[in-house]
C-alpha cells in the first residue's frame, strides 16, 4: 500500500493541491464572515453552487464547437471566473441583506443567525432543485449531475517530466487560487475598506468610534467571500466537469473544515488549511483507497484540533495581521 | 454650547442605565463625570458617540440634534473617543492604529501623525510595534492619540487612569491639559475623582444613572459630601478605579488612586441593586 503511495506521490500531490486550492477559496468566505460577524455562514455552500450554475450558463451561451487550448482557454476560464464571481458575490450580498441583516439590526442572538443560515441554505438548494434547474435546462425534476459541454472538460497535458505530468486544468486551478489570495491579501492590508474589515474583526465597537460603517464592511465581507466562492466554482467546473443543486453540500463542509483546520478567522489559515486538507485527502485515498478519503481527512482534523485547538496557524483575524 | 445632553434615558433591555441625564459642555472646557462603578458614566459616553441607542431625550452637538445619527457619522461631525479599556486593535501596529483614527477623514494625515508623535514621544519610539503587545500606559497614549487623529471638536475620554501607576496617571493628565490648551474640548469620565477634579473646569457627579450634583470642579473638591463619598475623606473609603494594585506610593493623592477591593464597598452598594449592567 505504501509502494503505491511512492509511485503515486507526484500525481497525488498535484491532485491534492488543485483540490485544496478550491477548498481554500471557498474557505475564505467562511473565515472572513466568521472573523467579522462571528457567524458560520452555512449558506455559503449554496453561494458556491450558484457560482457553478453561473459558469455553466455562460458556457452554454458561448456554445463551444471544439476543444480550446492555450490563450483561448485562459480567456475562457477568466471569463467564467468573472461571471461566476460577480453572480456569487451579488448573491452573497443579497443573502446577507435578507437572512442576516434584519436579525443583526434587532440584536438577535448568534444562534438565531445560525438557524437563519441553515434555512437559507435549504431554501436555495430547493429553489434550484425544484424551480430553476427544471426551468433552465428543460428537464423534469432534476436528480443527477447536469451535462457540461464536453469540449470544455477535455483537458490537455501541459508538461511532463518523466512520470510527472501537469494537466492544464489542475495548473489553472492552483494558479487561479494563488492569484486570488494575493489580491485579497493586498486588498485587506492596503485599502481603506480592507483596514475597516480588519478593524471590525478585531474590535467592532471601537471600529465604529473610528468612523467605520459596519454595514458597509459586512456587505464588503460577504461580497469578497462570494467572489472567491464564484471563482472557485468556475475552477471546479473545469476541474471536475459537473454540477447539481447539491454540489455545495459536501464541498462546503470540507471548505469549512479547511477553515477550522487552518485557524478560523485567519485568511492565511484558509489557504494553509485548504491545501493541507486537499493533500491529506489525496494521499489518504492512495494509501487506504479512495473510499477512505473523507475518513482520513476528518481523522486528521480531529487529531490537529486535539493538539492545536485553534488550528494550524492558531491566531485568528483578531490577532493576526490579516 | 458645543455638546448638550438633555434628559437622556438609556436602557439595557429592561434595566435603566441612564434615568434622565443632563450634561452640558462649552467649547474649550474640560468637563468631568465622576461617580462609582455602575453610575452610568461609560454609558453616557457610549450614548454620545452613538454606540448605545437612547430611549428618550436628546443629544445636541453644535446645535444640531444627533440623537439618531449613526455612530460612524458622529466621528466626522467632530466627536472623538478613547473608549473604555482603550480599544487598541491588537493586530495592528502603532502607526496603523493611528491611521485608523483618521479612517473617516480625507486628505493628508502626516501633520496630525507628527503632532501625535510630538505629544507622545513614546509612541514614535514604538511605531512598528503591534498594539496588543504594548503596556497599559502606552496603550492609553495610543488610544488618546488615535482619537486626536480624527481632529475632534470634543474628545471623550473613558477612564484614562484605569490600571495605571500614579506617575503615569500624572503624565497622562498633563497631556490631556495640553491637548485642551491647544483647543480641543474634553469630556473625561473618571473614577479617580481627586485627579479628575483637579484637571477639570466643571464636574458632574453621577449616581445610579442620575446627575447628583454639578458644579465647578474646585468647589466639588471642597464639598464635604463629595469628599466623603468619592475622595476618601476621613473614613478612607475610596472611589478608586479598581485597577492594578500599583499605587503603593501612599502620598497625598494616593487615597483616591488606591483601592483595595474591599474598600470600595461603601460606594458600590447602591449601584448593584439598580444598574448591574453598565459594563463598567
Amino acid at each position: 500500500m505504501f509502494g503505491n503511495f511512492i509511485d503515486q506521490f507526484w500525481p497525488s500531490t498535484i491532485d491534492g493541491l488543485s483540490l485544496g486550492a478550491i477548498y481554500a477559496l471557498v474557505a475564505l468566505g467562511y473565515t472572513m464572515v466568521y472573523g467579522v460577524l462571528r457567524l458560520i455562514n452555512f449558506a455559503h455552500s449554496e453561494i458556491f453552487m450558484i457560482g457553478t450554475f453561473a459558469a455553466l450558463a455562460t458556457l452554454n451561451a458561448i456554445g463551444l464547437s471544439a476543444p480550446v487550448g492555450g490563450l483561448a482557454l485562459i480567456g475562457l476560464v477568466l471569463m467564467l471566473a468573472v461571471v461566476a464571481g460577480l453572480v456569487s458575490g451579488a448573491s452573497a450580498v443579497a443573502l446577507e441583506f435578507v437572512a442576516y441583516r434584519p436579525l443583526r439590526r434587532r440584536g438577535a442572538s448568534r444562534l438565531a443567525a445560525l438557524i437563519s443560515a441553515i434555512g437559507a441554505s435549504l431554501f436555495l438548494q430547493q429553489l434550484f432543485a425544484r424551480v430553476l434547474i427544471p426551468w433552465w435546462f428543460d428537464l423534469p425534476k432534476e436528480k443527477g449531475a447536469l451535462p457540461i459541454p464536453k469540449h470544455f472538460t477535455e483537458t490537455v497535458d501541459l508538461l511532463s517530466i518523466g512520470d510527472f505530468i501537469i494537466r492544464n486544468d489542475k495548473l489553472f486551478v492552483i494558479l487561479g487560487a494563488i492569484v486570488m489570495m494575493i489580491a485579497l491579501d493586498q486588498f485587506v492590508n492596503r485599502t481603506q475598506l480592507g483596514r475597516g474589515i480588519r478593524a471590525t474583526a478585531q474590535d467592532p465597537e471601537t471600529a465604529v468610534l473610528m468612523g467605520v460603517n459596519i454595514d458597509r464592511v459586512v456587505s464588503a465581507t460577504f461580497m469578497i467571500g462570494g467572489v472567491m466562492a464564484g471563482v472557485a466554482a468556475a475552477l471546479y467546473l473545469m476541474r471536475f466537469g459537473e454540477t447539481n443543486y447539491f454540489v455545495g453540500f459536501l464541498l462546503g463542509i470540507k471548505a469549512f473544515t479547511a477553515a477550522v483546520l487552518g485557524g478560523i478567522g485567519n485568511l492565511r489559515g484558509a489557504l494553509v488549511g485548504g491545501l493541507t486538507l486537499g493533500l491529506i485527502e489525496m494521499y489518504g485515498s492512495v494509501i487506504f483507497g479512495s473510499a477512505w478519503q473523507d475518513v482520513v481527512a476528518f481523522s486528521v482534523l480531529v487529531l490537529v484540533l486535539m493538539f492545536r485547538p485553534t488550528g494550524i496557524l492558531g491566531e485568528s483575524l483578531q490577532q493576526a495581521r490579516a | 454650547m458645543l455638546l448638550e445632553i438633555r434628559d437622556v434615558h438609556v436602557h439595557y433591555g429592561k434595566i435603566a442605565a441612564l434615568k434622565g441625564i443632563t450634561v452640558e459642555v462649552e467649547e474649550g472646557e474640560i468637563v468631568t463625570l465622576i461617580g462609582a462603578n455602575g453610575a452610568g458614566k461609560t454609558t453616557t459616553l457610549k450614548t454620545i458617540s452613538g454606540l448605545r441607542p437612547l430611549s428618550s431625550g436628546r443629544i445636541l452637538f453644535n446645535g444640531q440634534d444627533i440623537s439618531r445619527m449613526p455612530g460612524h457619522k458622529r466621528v466626522l461631525a467632530g466627536i472623538g473617543q478613547a473608549p473604555e479599556g482603550r480599544g487598541i486593535f491588537p493586530g495592528m501596529t502603532v502607526t496603523e492604529n493611528l491611521h485608523m483614527g483618521a479612517y473617516a477623514r480625507k486628505g493628508d494625515v502626516s501633520k496630525d501623525l507628527a503632532e501625535v508623535f510630538e505629544l507622545f514621544p513614546r509612541l514614535a519610539e514604538r511605531k512598528n510595534q503591534a498594539g496588543g503587545t504594548m503596556s497599559g500606559g502606552e496603550q492609553q497614549m495610543l488610544a488618546i492619540g488615535r482619537a486626536l487623529m480624527s481632529r475632534p471638536k470634543v474628545l471623550l475620554l473613558d477612564e484614562p487612569s484605569m490600571g495605571l501607576a500614579p506617575m503615569l496617571i500624572q503624565q497622562i493628565f498633563t497631556i490631556i491639559e495640553e491637548i485642551n490648551r491647544r483647543g480641543t474640548t474634553v469630556l473625561v469620565v473618571e473614577q479617580n475623582a481627586q485627579q479628575a477634579l483637579q484637571l477639570a473646569h466643571r464636574a458632574y457627579v453621577l449616581e445610579t444613572g442620575r446627575v447628583l450634583k454639578s458644579a465647578p470642579a474646585s468647589e466639588l473638591l471642597d464639598d464635604p459630601e463629595v469628599r466623603a463619598a468619592y475622595l476618601g475623606g476621613g473614613a478612607g473609603a475610596a472611589g478608586g478605579s479598581g485597577g492594578s494594585g500599583d499605587s503603593g506610593d501612599s502620598g497625598g493623592k494616593a487615597a483616591a488612586v488606591a483601592s483595595a477591593p474591599g474598600e470600595a464597598a461603601v460606594v458600590d452598594e447602591p449601584v448593584q441593586k439598580t444598574a448591574p449592567d453598565d459594563r463598567d
